[in-house]
């Protein structure tokens, strides 16, 4: 089987979708760590020092870019393998087990991945354009020679506005429900379905990718709005 | 456990043919035993429906005895109905309540077509074991078992896999008509036996080629198939169903 056979498989595309899945899982940590220097009491010296860094160290921008072809790509194939997988039952059935034969999460991937798109679209503009497409007030600190974009004025502006933070929760929920399933699933179809391990890829999965890290995301909005 | 009758409301699918409309029709039964089993209760309805000289019900069943994998009901809402490992033959009426309201409806998948009300043509599954779910035996004389040393735990596990019927409850059940529980059981009682290791790359790639080519979805891992299956063949044969694809994926040179 040739490469874009072996990929062309229902499989193979789910293991496009699920490694391009578990990627994008490790980038969240590395993004909340950072975020979180949004909440010190430092006036942003320490999250615009590492907002220029990211915004600039040639690595890091070349990572940047694979991130965004990467999300393009799980978009797309998992997209198509949802349009197919609908279409392989043309009739619906009158009456659906509901939950009582899958868990509710593992049915709403498509809902919830649709949610996070148009979730991440609206953030790079809030965020990603403005820092590197648009005029951005610059802020000297002590210490640091050049001056530094202040993003972190941008965040707190930004989060004044409680719509945004509204929809920045929403977007946040999005994200532990899509993952609560997804994690633990991409494991699955590497294969990966082991007594010695199972407990261990549920535990990762539900309580810090589905529930911790997403905590830890929408705090930081609720946090900046409340400081007011 | 005590028995007892009961009436029922029936509304069951009835499609006169593959490209034929097919509804729901209405039918009420009396004084059923809650000691039936449910394919019975159809009998007795079937019987009731040829003596007011009314079209009845076709529906597919063989063995009765929960190994033939032919009766595919899909009872409210559930692959052969409420209970857990049981085809629908073996459902016994002592599920329901007298009063009930029982929708029943054929297995709905593209791959599977309804050829006439309750019976769908599952010839799918029969392509995708002709593709490779076989090993090609030469003849002479046959070598003495115990030539072949087998690990008792894979052994093990080879036979709960091979305790599939093929019933295409997996199939029913999932949201996405996904045939892979089936595919990873009949891939897997190979894969893990020392007779199946000469075709085990080319038995995965062909068998699972011929699977998409038949229009079954694809496995979102929401264990819907497991949790319907009769035989309760386990999720772990997927997993090896994706480990064996992709180890034939990465190294085999055709």
């Amino acid at each position: 089987m040739k490469w874009s056979q072996f990929f062309n498989t229902s499989i193979g595309k789910k293991l496009l979708v699920g490694a391009t899945g578990l990627f994008l899982c490790s980038f969240v940590i590395v993004h909340l760590a950072g975020n979180f220097q949004l909440l010190y009491n430092d006036e942003g010296k320490a999250f615009n020092a590492y907002a220029q860094f990211m915004g600039h160290n040639s690595l890091i921008q070349f990572i940047a870019w694979g991130l965004k072809v990467v999300i393009i790509l799980h978009a797309l194939i998992a997209l198509k393998l949802t349009f197919s997988n609908r279409a392989a039952r043309p009739v619906k059935y009158a009456i659906n087990p509901g939950n009582q034969t899958s868990s509710w999460f593992s049915r709403q991937m498509a809902i919830m991945g649709s949610i996070l798109l148009i979730f991440i679209v609206i953030h790079l503009a809030n965020f990603w354009g403005k820092f590197h497409y648009a005029e951005m007030p610059t802020r000297t600190y002590p210490g640091i020679e050049e001056p530094l974009k202040d993003l972190y004025a941008l965040s707190y502006e930004t989060f004044q506005n409680v719509w945004l933070v509204i929809l920045y929760v929403i977007g946040m929920i999005g994200l532990s429900f899509h993952l609560i399933h997804g994690f633990k699933s991409a494991f699955q179809t590497f294969g990966l379905n082991h007594k010695k391990y199972n407990g261990l890829i549920n535990f990762v999965g539900v309580w810090i990718f589905g529930i911790l890290i997403p905590i830890g995301f929408a705090l930081i909005p609720i946090v900046i709005y409340l400081k007011k | 456990m005590e028995h007892y009758n009961m009436n029922l409301t029936l509304k069951v699918w009835k499609q006169k043919n593959t490209n034929a409309q097919g509804g729901f029709e209405t039918y009420a039964v009396k004084d059923i035993s809650s000691e039936m089993s449910f394919l019975e209760m159809f009998d007795v309805l079937n019987e009731q429906l040829i003596n007011e000289g009314k079209d009845p019900i076709a529906f597919d069943h063989d063995c009765r005895e929960g190994i033939c994998g032919m009766c595919s009901m899909h009872i409210n809402g559930r692959a052969h109905g409420p209970w857990a490992g049981t085809t629908t033959c073996q459902l016994h009426m002592r599920a329901f309540k007298d009063g009930d309201t029982i929708t029943v409806e054929p297995w709905r998948s593209d791959a599977f077509p309804v050829l006439r009300d309750l019976t769908v043509d599952r010839t799918a599954f029969d392509r995708i074991i002709e593709a490779g779910g076989y090993i090609s035996v030469n003849t002479g004389n046959a070598q003495d078992a115990n030539c072949l040393p087998v690990d008792k735990h894979k052994a093990d596990l080879a036979f709960a896999a091979a305790a599939c019927i093929g019933c295409g409850a997996c199939v029913a059940a999932c949201k996405n008509s996904s045939a892979m529980l089936f595919v990873s059981a009949k891939v897997s009682q190979l894969a893990l036996l020392p007779q199946g290791e000469p075709e085990r790359q080319t038995r995965v790639l062909n068998m699972v080629a011929q699977m998409d080519k038949e229009g079954f979805g694809s496995c979102t891992n929401t264990g819907a198939c497991e949790a319907e299956c009769p035989k309760e063949i386990s999720l772990t044969n997927i997993a090896r169903l994706n480990r064996e694809f992709i180890g034939a994926g990465l190294s085999s040179e055709k």
